[in-house]
């Protein structure tokens, strides 16, 4: 008879054994089921967050970027004249950036320069913040244009006089819908709006605030217009440049080669740093690892229990099964095939005790991501690695019984009583 | 041709200290086709002798060859094997797997063997019919009666065809009408030319088979032939 063979017919002897003793099964599955389900429960519920996170960054234009932000040159109270008489960052630093030999893996720059002004509309007249905005801004940052259309490469030169508004500042100032080519007028210059944002929305939790509510209320203009109009800024300095890099392997040299560059500009001077989107959305994640870490220990410790559990059930068992094995021994069954037959009885209820837990661990965590309103999303490897661990200690706790009744003599095993 | 042939076979149980002698030496010979019983009272060693002879158990000293084959120093998985191929067990208790179909008990040493599927279920099938249970394939063992259950005991014991059956106190069990039933079975079995070795303490059964063994004390007190009963 061939292997497979021999193993259905195993399984098949497993089987009835198992049907036969349905609370004694019932015992030993439950403790591989509460392991499993506490393995995929705890990885499936750090896996949804973790999923709501990546939706997040998603929306927000991708993880793989990289910025250049101002750092504060005061220390100590004050700072050296060299600090002061740099300039910042600044427009040509994002520009430059882009020509260096690494830069052939960025993909899109982007400059944001921010502002205070009053905006003035027919309708209402509020104290905003204004993005003055560069580049590839609108598609890094996940905005999508509803009405009109976005700046042109001639209107970000130039700093033409024209905005772009969010979705909530298009309601505020146009309540009226009317807004395409109405006028607007930031501080004291005067602008055209040209397009509306779609209304972004993203809720980490049910029923929590819309974390993207900010972005609704931006009034977009060409940055160079707040550099040359409102604040007579002839060194186009900028608060945030941003490069897209989606190979993220081209990171780190383009971050050295960018640091340095920089740093000349500055007079080598610190007064700027860089911040790895992608990395520091690692470090959350191996964060979220050490939460995994745990649950998987718990699981394990679930597992143990439970197969200690089932050592002293098949122990206890094995002496209701004596005459059982020994018969079987007397018709020809080989002490190797006594005993994969109990570790085949094994392996069928750690399959049967996963399934089950699979549904217990689904279920708890689809309560617990409702009761913290995240949608529920379990990782296909989250499902490999509850039954791998239920499958080692099943095996693990099944060997020794196993042994034990394949390690009889037929002659005292037929005798017993 | 000779199935059993043993030289001074012995069986010491213990220590030295407190040993018990069960065999001391018996020299037996049982030819292919012989119906044999084995007679004795309890403690006669006659139980040991059918363990020893089944493969069952190994002898302390002394040689047996089964079909040829000799049996001391062979590991516990050729033992089985040979267990399988060469010897069929019919027990007092009968010993059916009582969670397993009649079919499946039948099939069980085959299975052991390596029949493929189809050819064990067909030979079961046949050997049920053979001891006057065609129908009851499907039962478990706790539905039969005793008697049916020895028959479905000699139906597993004959799945492999094997060179010996080994019968030990399998009318015991049994009511006087049963009990003749089932050993006119065994006569019939013996007819087909099949090797028989009936262990009983019982003179009136031994008195079916054509060649009497008698055990005292670990060691063959006679050996005679009769006509059977």
């Amino acid at each position: 008879m061939n292997a497979s063979g021999a193993f259905r017919e195993r399984l098949f002897e497993s089987w009835i054994e198992l049907r036969a003793n349905p609370g004694r099964s019932f015992l030993q599955a439950l403790g591989v089921m509460l392991g499993v389900a506490s393995v995929l429960g705890g990885f499936s519920i750090s896996d949804s967050q973790r999923q709501q996170a990546e939706r997040l960054f998603a929306r927000l234009g991708g993880i793989d970027k990289l910025n250049v932000l101002p750092a504060d040159t005061v220390y100590q109270g004050t700072p050296s004249a060299l600090r002061s008489a740099n300039l910042g960052l600044r427009l040509e630093d994002a520009v430059e950036g882009g020509n260096m030999a690494s830069a052939k893996a960025v993909d899109g720059t982007s400059v944001v320069k921010q502002a205070r002004a009053r905006v003035r509309s027919e309708f209402a007249d509020q104290e905003r913040d204004v993005n003055g905005i560069g580049a590839d801004y609108i598609p890094l940052n996940g905005y999508e244009i509803e009405q009109g259309r976005g700046f042109s490469a001639h209107e970000l030169a130039t700093g033409a006089p024209v905005a772009v508004l969010g979705a909530e500042a298009a309601g505020v100032f146009f309540p009226t819908g009317e807004i395409l080519g109405k006028p607007l007028r930031i501080g004291d210059v005067p602008v055209t709006v040209i397009g509306v944002f779609e209304e972004k929305s993203f809720h980490f939790q049910e029923g929590q605030q819309n974390v993207f509510a900010w972005r609704n209320k931006i009034v977009a203009v060409p940055s160079r217009l707040i550099a040359a109009r409102m604040e007579g800024d002839a060194y186009n300095r900028v608060d945030r440049v941003t490069f897209r890099i989606p190979n993220l392997e081209a990171m780190a040299d383009f971050s050295r080669e960018l640091t340095s560059l920089v740093g000349a500009n500055h007079r080598l001077q610190q007064d700027f740093r860089l911040d790895d989107v992608y990395k520091r959305q690692e470090r959350q994640r191996s964060q979220g690892d050490v939460y995994n870490i745990i649950f998987m220990l718990s699981g394990v410790l679930a597992l143990i229990g439970g197969g200690m559990v089932n050592v002293n059930i098949q122990l206890a068992s094995l002496k209701e099964r004596v005459r059982e094995v020994g018969v079987k021994m007397a018709i020809g069954a080989t002490g190797g095939e006594i005993f994969k037959t109990f570790m085949t009885e094994a392996l069928l209820l750690t399959l049967l005790g996963s399934a089950a837990g699979y549904a217990v661990g689904i279920a708890f965590s689809w309560v617990i991501t409702r009761s913290i309103g995240v949608p529920l999303s379990i990782a296909p490897m989250s499902f490999l690695w509850a039954t791998l661990l239920a499958l080692v200690f099943g095996f693990l706790f099944a060997l020794y019984p196993a042994a034990k009744a394949s390690r009889q003599s037929p002659m005292e095993a037929l005798r017993y009583e | 041709m000779r199935i059993i042939e043993t030289r001074g076979l012995e069986k010491v149980y213990g220590s030295s200290n407190n040993a018990v002698h069960a065999l001391r030496g018996v020299d037996l010979n049982i030819e292919s086709g012989e119906f044999v019983a084995l007679i004795g009272p309890s403690g006669s060693g006659k139980s040991t002798l059918m363990s020893i002879l089944g493969c069952l158990d190994v002898p302390t000293g002394g040689t047996y060859a089964l079909d040829g084959r000799q049996v001391e120093g062979l590991t516990g998985a050729d033992l089985a094997a040979i267990r399988n191929e060469k010897i069929g067990f019919i027990f007092q208790q009968y010993n059916l797997l009582p969670k397993a179909t009649i079919l499946r008990n039948v099939e069980l040493p085959m299975l052991y063997a390596g029949v493929p599927r189809r050819e064990r279920r067909e030979r079961a099938l046949d050997l049920l019919a053979r001891v006057g249970i065609p129908d009851k394939a499907g039962v478990l063992p706790g539905q039969l009666s005793g008697g049916q259950r020895q028959r479905v005991a000699i139906a597993r014991a004959l799945a492999n065809r094997p060179a010996l059956l080994l019968a030990d106190e399998p009318t015991g069990a049994l009511d006087t009408k049963t009990g003749e039933e089932v050993l006119a079975l065994f006569r019939e079995l013996h007819a087909q030319g099949n090797t028989v070795v009936l262990v009983t303490h019982d003179p009136g059964i031994a008195a079916r088979a054509e060649r009497r063994v008698e055990l005292r004390d670990g060691l063959l007190l006679r050996d005679w032939k009769e006509e059977a009963a």
